[in-house]
């Protein structure tokens, strides 16, 4: 296996931005955190998660997918060669399952040229980024077990890097690296493991509210007392890394001149559901939002929905930034309250 | 507002009225949903059945426009039941007898008679406020639109001082302003009356500081006319021309068919904005400006935060910021400004406004924005006023009379319309009608009537009904819902469809010059 | 893809988020996550914020009535006639002849400038915005 030392990290992207489109977290001028084009000055190794996940990569807030001219319609798939440094592994989880998703009975080839041509860097967390984590309950983490390309551990002054494709060694060509005896690294990466979980409780919250949710035992008044306070924002759909729903726009510029975009669009909104006859099976907030935890708890590991992953994978974004505090950790502890 | 936003969080009780906060200001009424269910009090001052209705502790529905009776009468009772705080009146207020001598006026038996508010519920309301510890008070436009609109925002400072829930963190008294930038328009001079930073054009002193800035020999020391003034002014030809930046006075207007009237006597119409409006339509001379994306500049939130904004994308085709557009028509008529760069402008305002003259593009590329006062480079700025003294030395209550709307309804007249805006729609709808998932949540403009109502002139829910005023009418489509109480309906400005304000009453507010939107007489029929 | 900071130009509360961008066009809106004001959240109308910006319906040319309708000019001309006509009026009926409406949606930078154009360039006080409205 590999090692780098912490302080030849910035030369080893700065290598990559040769030929890759390099999203890296920064640290801006103000002090936020985001994810954007890696740069030697804002570039940091000492980041929290970012409030939009990975998804906005591959299915981005707003895009065109076709534009006509003359009456003509040309599709347009833009993709890049991208490196995705330092995500988390609940947001390595959240893109296996909107890929599944996205792919699985129709290959949206917007989302999936992007994806392919995409390489993952996952970091490795040492313990929870913020009060919210809960991804050792829905086995997403703190250490990604599937679908990154590398896999950073860190050792203090260095990362160890585990190789999870060949896409992963090939970008592992050259730069700044040292080698490192398997056996110890795997004995390095083991320990590091043992500790990351046990630094993430697991909330039995969650585990029992899915199985309150299958069994049906849940206080209807739960929803209708979350409804009342519901802002309608959207913001829960927007952040969740498994969250793919979109809406469609056209701009016509002129007759036979115009384009068609799409963007996401949430479950929480009334006009998501409502039919053209005006009706609305998902009449009410207290409704929209059950459909919506459902979605993330109940349909849990049921193949034909989610094709074999979680629903949710634990990254707390809903909770830190839903304006009135519903998210899937405040639903659980509310749905086991009673 | 004299406090700030994150205040809210640990305020004790909440006294909101003339606000839907959680459609108009989301992020503050999430605070305040946030802060109720960790125990704090709201108690509610609203003819309407908003949200916050499901939450308040207590809901006054007043009747429209009888704002100043409640207030007086929940003064009455905390002075005469002794709740209020006389350390603070007497070290920091004058004018406590005339508001005693006022107030003692409003009873609860004549504040029930003018309001519907029992006489029950007002001594709860105030005692309510009067004795929490930090309360803070939230008003809107449902205070301000009417011609008694600055009664209203005195009686509610009145309040406030009287109880002393003013001048410390989570207290005070808190107007929501509608517009991101209002506050700055306002700061920054776009009145008649006051240079940048509320400086008056009829002091000497001042108007030499801007003349010799400016390189100008002489400003004109006589206030000039307000936006509803200038309207009227314009009909009788003393007003020949207008140059309208980024407004759109044909929706947004009081009586609609007046402004158009009005705009079509103008010898030249300037309109420069992001897309045709209605007024755009009838200029003379209309110039594409770039949106908040395709330029740089501060804007000053309600809390008075100046935050910057930049420029992420082009303008599109030959689209200009608007404030390179004010450097050319200048220079064109002889008057050279040759600012570089929006910064450059920031650096004339830092000298030229005490309140801002600390607050620079340095800091704020450095920062999440400064809340003026800020005096000099150093301030960190001023999260909440009037700490240990007010603007002026001593607060001075002024305690005003009761006064009816404008326009009271009559046998024909029968309903009183009242407007606002929704959640999903800004303003004249210019922006959100162009943005599909909000077009989709809100397509269509709806009147609220309520069941009883409703049921007497056979309306059903998605009726089309027509709505007439002496002014004119409009259709738009049922809402039947308990949310408006009887004999008021709501409807909305954002749809040119069904432009509400075709019936609103232009009546003043002989000061503030506000116009009535809260309340005018109208007939509700359903079409058939 | 670029990341911008802005301010959302909706309500007064004054969200701050990122505007990102490629090519030219914007293709996303992410809260600040430490803005004091917002805090990584916005409402739905901050959200959908992206839109309007690239309407097809936005102005693209100055425009300039001519034998009762608007019609597509340059800007020296569209300027030309703005600066030479309130010149015009001015000096025909006096400055108070003039008025100015500024606005609540555009910045300090801007509505410290159009009241100086109105004052110091045009000699009047009649200038106000519709935050009344
Ligand atoms: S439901 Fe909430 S915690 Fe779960 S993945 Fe989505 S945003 Fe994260
Ligand atoms: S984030 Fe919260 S307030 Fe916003 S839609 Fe979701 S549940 Fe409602
Ligand atoms: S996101 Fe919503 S709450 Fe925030 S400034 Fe915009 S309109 Fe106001």
């Amino acid at each position: 296996m590999k090692t780098i030392a912490k302080k030849d990290v910035k030369a080893l992207l700065s290598l990559w931005t040769k030929e890759y489109h390099v999203l890296a977290p920064c640290r801006t001028a103000r002090g936020d955190f985001i994810f954007a084009d890696f740069s030697e000055e804002s570039f940091t190794l000492d980041y929290k998660k970012p409030p939009l996940p990975p998804k906005s990569v591959f299915l981005p807030h707003t895009e065109v997918i076709f534009t006509v001219e003359n009456g003509q319609f040309k599709e347009t798939v833009t993709a890049h060669n991208v490196v995705l440094f330092g995500i988390r592994s609940c947001d390595m989880m959240g893109i296996l399952q909107c890929t599944s998703f996205m792919t699985r009975d129709r290959n949206d080839i917007y989302y999936s040229t992007k994806n392919a041509m995409a390489r993952t860097v996952v970091m490795a967390c040492p313990g929870p980024q913020n009060e919210t984590c809960f991804c050792t309950t829905t086995f997403s983490g703190p250490v990604a077990h599937k679908g990154f390309d590398l896999l950073f551990y860190d050792m203090g002054e260095s990362f160890i890097i585990q190789t999870g494709s060949k896409r992963g060694e090939d970008i592992l060509m050259s730069g700044p690296l040292s080698d490192i005896d398997n056996a110890v690294a795997r004995r390095k990466i083991e320990a590091f493991t043992k500790q990351a979980v046990e630094n993430i409780p697991v909330v039995d919250e969650i585990t029992e509210a899915m199985t309150r949710l299958e069994s049906g035992n849940v206080d209807e008044k739960i929803w209708e007392h979350f409804g009342q306070k519901c802002i309608v924002c959207g913001g829960c759909a927007f952040v969740c890394p498994t969250c793919t729903c979109f809406n469609v726009y056209d701009h016509e510029s002129s007759p036979g001149h115009g384009i068609r975009a799409r963007a996401w669009d949430a479950c929480l909104y009334g006009g998501f559901t409502r039919e053209a006859s005006g009706h609305n099976p998902r009449a009410t907030q207290a409704s929209r939002l059950q459909r919506r935890h459902e979605h993330k708890l109940l349909y849990y590991n049921d193949t034909d929905v989610q094709g074999g992953l979680c629903g949710c994978v634990g990254c707390g974004r809903c909770s830190d930034y839903c304006p009135v505090r519903i998210g899937t950790l405040e639903v659980a502890k509310a749905l086991v309250s009673n | 507002m004299t406090n700030s936003i994150n205040e809210f969080e640990d305020a004790d009780l909440f006294l909101v009225t003339g606000s839907n906060t959680t459609a108009q200001h989301p992020l503050i009424g999430s605070r305040i949903i946030n802060a109720k269910e960790r125990g704090a009090k709201l108690l509610l001052i609203d003819p309407r059945a908003i949200q916050f209705a499901q939450f308040a502790d207590l809901h006054l529905r007043q009747n429209i426009g009888t704002d100043v009776a409640v207030l007086n009468g929940m003064m009455n009772i905390i002075i005469e039941e002794n709740l209020y705080d006389r350390t603070f009146v007497e070290e920091r207020t004058e004018g406590f007898d005339q508001l005693k001598s006022v107030t003692s006026r409003y009873t609860p038996r004549v504040v029930e008679r003018i309001s519907g508010i029992s006489a029950a519920d007002l001594e709860k309301a105030a005692r309510m406020y009067a004795t929490s510890d930090k309360a803070m008070l939230v008003y809107c436009m449902g205070i301000t639109q009417h011609t008694t609109g600055t009664d209203n925002v005195k009686s509610c400072a009145n309040l406030a001082m009287l109880t002393g829930h003013i001048g410390r963190p989570s207290t005070g008294v808190n107007p929501l302003r509608g517009q991101n930038n209002v506050q700055g328009a306002c700061d920054m001079g776009a009145l008649p009356n006051v240079y940048s930073g509320y400086q008056p054009v009829t002091d000497t002193a001042i108007k030499k500081k801007f003349e010799d800035a400016w390189g100008v020999q002489v400003l004109d020391d006589k206030v000039g006319l307000t936006v509803t003034e200038m309207m009227i002014a314009v009909r009788k030809e003393e007003i020949k021309s207008l140059y309208i930046m980024g407004e759109n006075p044909m929706m947004s207007d009081p009586d609609t068919s007046h402004i158009d009237h009005a705009l079509s006597h103008l010898e030249f119409l300037v309109v420069q904005d992001i897309f045709l409006s209605e007024t755009a339509a009838k200029a003379d001379v209309v110039l594409p400006a770039a949106s908040f994306a395709e330029k740089e500049g501060t804007f000053t939130n309600t809390e008075r935060r100046v935050q910057i904004s930049k420029k992420a994308v082009p303008p599109p085709g030959l689209a200009r910021p608007d404030w390179e557009i004010i450097c050319e028509v200048s220079r064109l008529a002889g008057y050279a400004m040759d600012y570089t760069s929006p910064a450059d402008i920031m650096r004339e305002i830092n000298t030229l406004t005490p309140s801002y003259a600390g607050i620079t593009y340095r800091r704020l590329e450095q920062s999440y924005g400064i809340q003026w006062p800020c005096p000099n480079e150093e301030h960190p700025g001023t999260p909440y006023l009037h700490r240990d003294r007010f603007t002026k030395g001593r607060g001075t209550f002024l305690p005003c009379d009761f006064k009816p709307v404008a326009e009271v309804p009559d046998e024909e007249y029968d309903f009183l319309l009242t407007t606002g805006r929704i959640y999903y729609h800004y303003h004249t709808g210019t922006m959100t009608r162009r943005i599909s998932i909000l077009e989709r949540e809100a397509p269509v403009p709806m009147i609220e009537i309520n069941p009883e109502d409703a049921k007497r002139l056979s309306i059903k829910n998605n009726d089309t009904v027509e709505i007439t005023s002496r002014r004119g009418v409009i259709k738009a489509r049922a809402e039947v819902t308990g949310r408006v109480p009887r004999k008021v309906v709501f409807s909305t400005f954002h749809f040119h469809e069904a432009p509400v304000n075709l019936l609103t009453n232009p009546a003043l507010d002989p000061l503030a010059k506000i116009p009535e939107y809260k309340g005018c007489a109208v007939k509700v029929r359903r079409c058939v | 893809m670029a990341r911008t900071p802005s301010i959302c130009p909706f309500c007064g509360c004054g969200c701050e988020f990122y505007l990102a961008s490629h090519g030219g066009r914007v293709v996303g809106i992410e809260p600040s996550p430490s803005n004091p004001v917002n805090k990584g959240m916005l409402c739905a109308k901050g959200w959908n914020a992206y839109e309007f910006i690239h309407s097809p319906d936005r102005l693209t040319k100055p425009l300039v009535r001519k034998h009762g309708t608007l019609v597509e000019s340059s800007w020296e001309e569209a300027l030309k006639t703005v600066a030479g006509k309130l010149t015009e009026i001015k000096s025909q009926y006096g400055p108070r002849a003039l008025a100015f409406l500024s606005s609540a949606k555009v910045t300090n930078e801007e509505n410290y400038l159009f009241m100086k154009m109105a004052r110091a360039v045009f000699g009047t006080n009649n200038v106000d915005h519709c935050a009344r409205l």
